[in-house]
């Protein structure tokens, strides 16, 4: 086996010379894998695995050296004129080959291990982002603006995070109770937010009870145990829209018993704000603060 | 590694062929299918996602790399080729699948994946997968020892009765695939994680992951069973003739079924922890080819190698072109095809 290895990574260096490869000055780095990878000094051609680090290349403004995009990147609308390189989960090698990347970014969470593995051989370094919580997503968005010189934007732009967040706890605060949410993220099966998940961090800090709180990060319920749970509001994030939510909202009106029907606090939000560990996470912060405790915010922008 | 003349099997044994006509035949179906094979995979390493050229790819091929075409030669021969490579093994593997079972158990609709191998070595490889194992030796390992576990209740199953009868057979393979397929369900429900996306894609036969060194690997352990089995044609042809007329030959019956059934079973479970189980390319190629060339088994082998490795190719070329966006499992096209030639076999048997 060893000599085969020898071989592989002997083609991959000459494949090196017959690219040219235009950046002679290169940096080596730790990804938040903990892998440790050389990329080039100033990166230009740049493919982004996710679209949440879609959108955090295009809030950085480094959009001109994003060279390829996975296919569900759609945010900001620009991004959609990209080449993609298939979706986050099956993506397509030969594409992102012949795009002559000299940097991609992957996420730990979707993306198969296999392609990281394969560009390795093609010698294009694959930095491996894996954000786990509201901070690490600052966090992550600081290693993305380093490694593509842009540092000062990324501070900018985890300052700006930063304010918005602390805003909302400042208005969360003053609420007398926390009320209980249901935050439905699939429909059938009925699938919720465990503790180890981002979207449970959010509710915490808008104000909320998760009720689906527990080390599964995505447990499964029956219709029963969320109705004897009685969240007070039930928030559903879907990839379908409209005629679908509706159809969900008339299956949870027929129980009157439960607050949430009563009151009539069954909500959509848009999935892409809530499951994209990306900036415009300060958004979905305050869209789900307003939506948990919506007297707080009466006459407030 | 066909062009060596086929020996196996007493001399005595009344071949179907005389000796040189025998070999005259095998030269010409292997020189044949070789041709189509070759043409294949020309068009397997032009096609693909970023354009398809076969006259850029030809340039490229003989002309060297210029600067431009680098590029180019990176994408044939280290994006393209070893996916091409993998569909010969895995095409040939089961192809072969299909032969062997079906002279074993004298029963035509016999296929790896009806009977619920392929599906055994599926819950293998997941375990596998989900342990954490690497693709090899871990996850071969599980998917062997899946195969060999429902080879094992698939003659619990139907011992007692002759295995002849098709329908007992057919009937156990269809209740291994159920059960397999709700153990597959029910290990997917317990698992809460992003590995799941793969496994799905991995369930309907996928042939995108492997690199060169994989595929090496691969070839290594399927080499040497088809240069076995190869050997073994003519045991084969003695077993289709009947258990006296094979045991008064001089075949010890026992020992050619066990040797055919665990080599059978490593090839295809090691394909399938490659890429998923595959479906019904076992039943197709191997008919198909009994139409072409005759029954005898000295040739089919080889050209079940041949034929269905280009085959496979052929599939796989259609789930890389058909779909606008992405690419389908190569499994579903096989599907496709496959499905409906075993509900015209199963008409035509059963008459």
């Amino acid at each position: 086996m060893k000599p085969i290895c020898h071989m592989i990574s002997l083609l991959a260096v000459c494949s090196l010379f017959l690219h040219g490869s235009p950046s002679a000055a290169a940096r080596i780095v730790t990804d938040e894998m903990g892998r440790q990878l050389t990329v080039p000094d100033d990166p230009q051609r740049i493919v982004s695995f996710a679209p949440s680090i879609t959108e955090i290349i295009f809030a950085l403004g480094r959009e001109d050296r994003l060279k390829g995009v996975s296919r569900f990147s759609d945010f900001p609308p620009e991004a959609r004129q990209l080449p993609s390189v298939g979706s986050y989960i099956s993506l397509d090698l030969e594409k992102i080959v012949a795009l002559k990347p000299d940097l991609c970014f992957a996420t730990r969470d979707g993306n198969p291990k296999d392609i990281v593995r394969r560009l390795a051989a093609f010698n294009i370094p694959v930095y491996a982002v894996n954000p786990k919580g509201l901070d690490a997503v600052m966090e992550t968005i600081h290693r993305i603006g380093e490694v593509l010189n842009a540092a000062p934007k990324a501070d900018a732009i985890i300052d700006q995070m930063r304010t918005r967040i602390s805003r909302v706890k400042r208005w969360v605060a003053k609420a007398h109770r926390r009320p209980r949410v249901f935050f439905q993220i699939d429909i059938s099966p009925i699938v919720s937010v465990g503790t180890p998940t981002l979207i449970n961090e959010l509710i915490e800090i808008a104000g909320g009870i998760n009720l689906a709180k527990g080390p599964t990060p995505y447990p499964r319920f029956s219709r029963e145990q969320v109705l004897s749970l009685s969240p007070d509001v039930i928030i559903i994030t879907s990839m379908a829209r409209g005629g679908r939510f509706e159809q969900v909202k008339s299956e949870w009106n027929r129980w009157p018993s439960v607050p949430a029907v009563r009151n009539h606090r069954i909500v959509m939000v848009d999935s892409n704000l809530f499951d994209r560990p990306s900036p415009r996470l300060a958004e979905a912060l305050e869209i789900l603060a307003r939506l948990i405790n919506p007297d707080l915010f009466e006459g407030k922008e | 590694m066909s062009k060596s003349p086929v020996s196996g099997g007493p001399e005595s044994a009344p071949a179907t062929l005389e000796r040189p006509v025998l070999l005259k035949r095998l030269f010409t179906v292997s020189m044949l299918l070789i041709l189509f094979m070759t043409a294949t995979v020309f068009f397997g390493i032009s096609i693909g996602s970023t354009g398809s050229g076969v006259a850029e790819t030809l340039r490229t091929l003989f002309d060297g790399k210029g600067t431009d075409d680098a590029m180019h030669y990176t994408i044939i021969w280290r994006v393209r080729f070893p996916r091409v490579l993998l569909a010969i093994l895995v095409g040939a593997t089961l192809s072969l699948g299909g032969l062997v079972f079906q002279a074993l158990l004298r029963n035509p609709l016999a296929e790896p994946y009806i009977l619920g191998v392929s599906s055994g070595s599926g819950i293998g490889a997941i375990i596998g997968i989900l342990a954490g194992f690497s693709r090899f030796p871990g996850v071969s390992a599980t998917a062997f020892a899946g195969s060999m576990g429902t080879l094992f209740l698939l003659f619990v199953m139907s011992s007692g009765q002759t295995m002849l009868k098709k329908d007992t057979l057919l009937l156990s393979g269809v209740m291994v695939n159920s059960f397999c397929a709700a153990l597959i369900m029910f290990l997917l429900s317990i698992t809460q994680d992003s590995r799941l996306h793969n496994i799905m894609f991995w369930l309907m036969g996928d042939l995108s992951t492997a690199d060169l060194y994989q595929v090496g690997i691969l070839a290594i352990a399927l080499v040497p069973c088809f240069v076995l089995l190869l050997t073994l044609s003519n045991t084969m042809n003695l077993l289709l003739m009947g258990r006296e007329l094979a045991e008064s030959m001089g075949l010890n019956i026992k020992a050619a079924t066990i040797t055919l059934l665990v080599v059978t079973s490593f090839m295809v479970s090691f394909t399938v922890s490659y890429c998923g189980p595959v479906g019904f390319v076992g039943l197709v190629m191997p008919h198909v080819l009994r139409l072409a060339f005759g029954p005898d088994h000295r040739v089919l082998v080889p050209a079940c190698i041949f034929g269905g490795g280009t085959y496979m190719v052929l599939c796989d070329l259609l789930a890389r072109t058909l779909p606008d966006q992405g690419e389908m499992p190569a499994g579903v096209i096989t599907a496709i095809i496959g499905v409906p030639l075993f509900i015209i076999l199963l008409k035509r048997s059963g008459r």
